[in-house]
């Protein structure tokens, strides 16, 4: 029996942009089979081929020995189901509909919803999720989201699962559950393509993986045959030297920000620290522990009150608001990169001066003022355009996370807050965002750095705070920082276990 | 019967309320009177509610023991739901000015099977008999005369130009009579278009047929709140020979005008809100006395010009 | 172009695709004006012209700060019944001044600076309900144009409310005057949409007007004052309805309660037609007056020629809309 999908030389073109290049592979029945490589190699665009949504420029692909369905219509009905990078769910549908949708299952004439809750509890028990079938979506945190758009996808019945990034949103709990739906789903014969920037992720569930670059395949081969290091060596096509930077001494520098009793209910109750010059900060915790609204209620986003709040060159006492917190030099940076972070639609030196013109512009914008920013910020990030007048959504993710980075700091801030820095962002632009968070504190600056990636955390920080429920379960520094006291303290577990 | 349509602009029809109140009436007192008109959106209804006010406070004062209530609508449906919560309030008679004769003959003639007196103002409802009285003005009329007086001022030929109402049937009406009388005469019409009885519109209208045309002896603007926009317009083009304007319907304003003489308008046509007056009174006067009124009453549509100018002119009235 | 672009290779390099549809009112107006020179010989008269960009003026300018508002994200239904309650209460005021200073070039002065305070006002009633209030900007300004337009109403007992006659010939040029051949009311759209169009584009509160219509959330994110903006865009929007008023008043001299009827809507057509985001997030000054001369031009011709029954007016009005429209379709989202 030939392989399930099986690609041919195939090659796509934008206009004159080749984006994929000589392309053969093929994934067999029961397989995992894990895509990685930089932002912008062209792994979405093989994903789209495969799931029906662009057509091939040349080559052969064959899914089970049939040419490639035209449509995601006929994709679906074959049984190929594409989960995108981006969510495609109506949030003010019910989890049950949105798992349904456009599938939805009649009685007579009527949408039978006993049955849509029925099998939607089934479909998210088997991802361990706990989400109400009939909650409508929007009251739900982001990581049930996914958890839904998974189901959803298993709502399909399908054969091959195209995954792009199913892990981007996720806490490691989900991510365990969600990995062993994934190996019961090949173990009864399906396929998996995904892709992750989380290379132990590849390590722990791919059986085999596949190395792109520049739209060519540079290595196919077995997951266990390659170390993440030497992966991240073939994605970016250089060596890698360390990853994170060389940590500094901790600084004992002066307290910049210091804050006692947060609430922000219902996420956040008592949270209290201190952050002293040069000193980076880690935020560990499980997807939903209130480490991002604690931070944003600081940063004045959302409501909240607090016993004291002093932050150098601010008015201390009562919390600031999202522009005093700006004018007093706190600067966060939203994990949200698409939602709240930049305009999409907006050139890049308009994105990257948009904070500090909003603070210290005059009233009529210094275009050559601007271009100057970008530049330099093009330099010090290193951030790779189409073009000069390249509006953001253009841009990879990564590079669109460098704007975002450029951004934020573009008012020169002395405590920056960094959430999730490097989310769907590729290992090579992870490596220069560490460089950034690392010389600004060298610089002075007091950095907070708040990550679901346990590693990042570990490698960066000076002193971790973990957060569980909506206050600090514990607070780490020098050899205490290590996974498992991270693991233990954000799942409340005292003794040394799970 | 006339039938006739809501019209938002000019000068039109008016409406009225009725009385009822055929019941037994339990006592001297304690009758009302339902009046349901058009809002004033434009105007003429404008002047339809400042008359329907004015002479509602005036019966008040000579029978206190009647009660009154207007409800104005913005259109047919709004009125229907009037008719029917007047209807559901007990009142004893009811005087309307029907938006459209069709949507309204249903619940009036239900609101007339409840023993409710009814009377109809300016347009007939689309069944003949439901009401007890009619005041009503003379449409076609409203076009024969102004095609008279065309006819009158330039025996020896001249070209117009029309400005259209609202597209309705109290329009087609009016327009049909109007081309008829000047069937045969030497007045050639231009052009028509719709103006919608509305200053604005009047004036744009007016600025576009002077650019189309070298030359306009008149133009019939159809209603006074359009020929004052229309005027306007003239004024501004500074055409070497006047042009005639003749509107109608007998604003305050205009009749003024032809009243004092000497400009652009010698005449208007009488067709003004002040129907909804007799209407009311005569409803009123039923209501209180039960004297045996009935039938038909129809309000020329005499030309106003100089001569009788004041009898037709209401310097209090907005319109 | 580099690897950079292929994770989102259906959106070609912005730039071009976005100059060609921004032809697409351009086209449609010279489509209109060509025909229109076609059916017609006094069509391109001067005469005409000037009738017809003068004519435009009003609701040309009250459409500028409607490309604020909806540039914004918000909408303002309401401009129609407020220019008819301004136009009222300013020659309630003038009237009142007149008597007592007599016919002089002062009481259209203090009308105008009557107008700009009511507009002022109102607009400030506007932005603060819709924005303080958290109230959809639809419903407020639907409400609000409710009342508006009864507080009309009910001021002028129905009927209208007139400019004395000899203040009407003072106050006359507002709309009739000149300046070698160009009106004032085309002067002033013209000096008030290069003026905003550069705010919209150079200034710091035009990039915050885009910036929130674009996505608040990134706007509140980046230390944007997104309150006081959108305030201000509804402020805007009714000193803009305070000048149209201005050049409304004089050419008839008088506020009645079809005053400014519709005009809402046709400056929101206007916008539309011009290539403002109805969603907000990007708008363009120039795309609404070409869109005000478009629905001003379709009018005319039709009242210059006997093209069609003048029962299908509005008829060739929605196809112009829905055709312009539909030219730069595709200028975004795909």
């Amino acid at each position: 029996m030939s392989a399930f999908v099986e690609l041919r030389d195939v090659a796509k073109t934008y206009g004159l942009n080749p984006v994929l290049e000589d392309l053969t592979l093929s994934v067999d029945r029961g397989e995992i089979l894990a895509l990685v490589g930089e932002n912008g190699a062209g792994k979405s665009t093989l994903m789209r081929i495969v799931g029906g949504y662009v057509p091939p420029t040349a080559g052969t692909a064959l899914i089970d020995e049939h040419p490639l369905p035209a449509t995601v219509q006929e994709a679906e009905d074959a049984g190929i189901v594409l989960i995108h990078q981006e969510f495609c769910l109506a949030p003010d549908l019910t989890v049950g509909e949105n798992i349904f949708i456009g599938r939805e299952p009649r009685r007579h004439l009527l949408v039978d919803y006993p049955k849509i809750r029925r099998e939607s509890r089934l479909l998210l028990d088997a991802l361990g999720s706990s989400a109400d079938p009939c909650a409508k979506l929007s009251s739900l945190p982001n990581t049930e989201w996914q958890m839904v758009e998974v189901a959803k996808a298993f709502a399909r019945n399908p054969k091959l699962l195209l995954m792009d990034e199913p892990t981007a949103v996720l806490g490691a709990r989900e991510v365990e559950a969600l990995f062993r739906r994934m190996r019961q789903f090949v173990s009864e014969g399906g396929s998996v393509i995904f892709t992750s920037h989380r290379l132990d992720e590849v390590k722990a569930i791919a059986s085999r993986v596949a190395v792109l670059r520049d739209g060519r395949i540079r290595h196919v081969g077995p997951a266990s045959d390659l170390t993440e290091d030497e992966m991240a060596t073939l994605m970016v096509g250089r060596e890698l030297s360390q990853l994170y930077p060389a940590k500094s001494a901790m600084p004992a520098g002066d307290v910049v920000l210091s804050v006692e009793d947060l609430h922000s209910p219902p996420h956040v109750s008592g949270v209290s620290f201190r952050l002293r010059r040069g000193e980076i900060l880690g935020i560990a915790g499980l997807v939903g522990s209130g480490r991002t609204e604690a931070f944003e209620a600081l940063a004045g986003l959302r409501p909240a009150q607090c016993r004291n709040f002093t932050l150098a060159n601010a008015a201390s006492g009562r919390l600031p608001t999202a522009r005093e917190a700006w004018a007093a030099g706190l600067a966060y940076l939203t994990e949200d990169r698409k939602g709240k972070g930049l305009l999409l639609d907006a050139g890049l030196d308009e994105n990257v001066s948009l904070t500090v013109g909003a603070l210290r512009g005059r009233a009529w914008i210094n275009r050559a003022e601007e271009r100057g920013r970008l530049d330099q910020a093009v330099r010090e990030f290193d951030i790779r355009r189409s073009a000069p007048d390249a509006i953001a959504r253009s841009l990879s993710g990564g590079n669109q996370q460098k704007v975002l980075i450029a951004k934020t700091l573009a008012s020169r801030p002395d405590v920056a807050i960094f959430d999730e820095p490097t989310r769907g962002v590729d290992i090579g632009s992870k490596q220069q965002i560490y460089r950034v968070i690392a010389g600004l504190a060298a610089q002075g600056a007091a950095c907070v750095v708040i990550s679901s990636e346990m590693q990042e955390v570990i490698g960066l920080a000076h002193r971790v705070l973990v957060m569980r429920k909506g206050s600090v379960a514990g607070e780490l520094t020098g050899n205490d920082i290590n996974e498992s006291t991270i693991v233990r303290l954000a799942m409340g577990l005292t003794k040394e276990a799970a | 019967m006339e039938k006739r349509t809501f019209l938002k602009g000019g000068a039109i029809a008016i409406a009225l309320g009725a009385v009822g109140m055929p019941k037994i009436s339990l006592a001297a007192g304690g009758k009302t009177i339902g009046i349901s008109i058009p809002a004033a959106t434009h105007g003429w209804t404008g002047g339809l509610n400042f008359q329907t006010k004015r002479t509602v406070e005036q019966m008040k004062k000579a029978f206190p023991d009647i009660e009154f209530v207007v409800a104005a609508a913005n259109d047919a449906s709004k009125q229907v739901n009037d008719v029917e919560d007047l209807v559901a309030r007990g009142i004893d008679a009811l005087v309307i000015l029907p938006f459209e004769s069709e949507p309204l003959t249903e619940p009036v003639k239900q609101a007339k099977a409840q023993g409710v007196f009814i009377t109809t103002v300016d347009r007939g409802l689309a069944e003949e008999g439901i009401e007890d009285l009619y005041v009503g003005g003379n449409n076609p009329q409203y076009g024969v005369i102004a095609g008279q007086y065309f006819k009158k001022k330039f025996p020896d030929g001249a070209k117009i130009v029309v400005m259209r109402g609202i597209p309705t049937t109290i329009d087609n009406v009016r327009i049909d009579a109007f081309k008829k009388e000047l069937e045969g005469s030497k007045v050639q019409i231009l052009d028509m278009q719709f103006a919608n009885w509305n200053p604005d519109k009047g004036f744009e209208v007016m600025q576009d047929f002077l650019q189309k045309f070298d030359a306009i002896d008149g133009v019939w603007a159809g209603d006074d709140d359009a020929a004052l926009g229309a005027m306007e317009a003239i004024k501004q083009a500074n055409r070497p020979k006047p042009i005639v304007v003749l509107g109608g319907s007998g604003m305050n304003k205009v009749v003024k005008m032809v009243k004092d003489g000497g400009g652009a308008v010698d005449a208007d046509i009488f067709y003004p809100p002040t129907l909804i007056i007799p209407a009311i009174e005569l409803t009123t006067m039923r209501a209180a006395t039960q004297a045996p009124i009935r039938g038909r009453y129809i309000l020329d549509s005499p030309l106003i010009t100089k001569d009788n100018a004041e009898e037709f002119y209401f310097p209090d009235s907005p319109y | 172009m580099n690897a950079a672009a292929a994770d989102m290779p259906h959106r070609p390099w912005l730039g071009a695709t976005k100059r060609l549809s921004a032809l697409g009112p351009i086209l449609a107006l010279l489509a209109l004006i060509s025909i229109g020179s076609l059916l017609s010989d006094s069509f391109l008269s001067a005469g005409n012209l000037s009738n017809l960009l003068t004519r435009s003026a009003i609701v040309g300018i009250i459409a500028i700060g409607a490309t604020y508002v909806i540039t914004a994200g918000g909408l303002d239904l309401s401009v129609g019944s407020m220019s008819a309650l301004i136009a009222g209460l300013v020659i309630m005021g003038m009237n009142a001044a007149g008597s007592s200073l007599g016919d002089s070039w002062l009481v259209v002065l203090i009308g105008i600076v009557l107008a700009l305070a009511l507009g002022v006002v109102a607009g400030t009633l506007n932005g603060i309900l819709v924005v303080k209030g958290g109230i959809d900007a639809f419903i407020v300004t639907l409400g609000t144009m409710g009342i508006f337009r009864s507080v009309i109403t009910w001021l002028s007992d129905g009927g209208s409310i007139s400019l004395s006659s000899s203040l009407k010939g003072v106050a006359r040029p507002l709309y009739y005057g000149s300046v070698a051949g160009v009106s004032y009311p085309l002067i002033a759209m013209i000096f008030l949409a290069v003026g905003a169009e550069l705010v919209l584009r150079r200034a710091r509160i035009g990039r915050h007007v885009t910036a929130i219509g674009s996505n608040p959330e990134v706007a509140r994110y980046s230390a944007i004052r997104v309150h006081r903006v959108r305030i201000l865009t509804y402020v805007f929007q009714g000193v803009c309805v305070a000048l149209a008023t201005m050049i409304y008043v004089p050419r008839l001299g008088a506020a009645t309660p079809s005053t400014g009827l519709l005009w809402e809507l046709e400056a929101i057509a206007a916008v539309i037609i011009g290539g403002t985001a109805l969603k907000g997030g990007f708008g363009r000054i120039w795309g609404s007056i070409v869109g005000v001369l478009i629905l001003g031009l379709i009018d005319n011709i039709l009242n210059l020629t006997a093209l069609a029954s003048p029962y299908l007016n509005g008829a060739f009005q929605g196809i112009i809309i829905i055709i312009a429209v539909y030219l730069q379709k595709g200028r975004r989202e795909v």
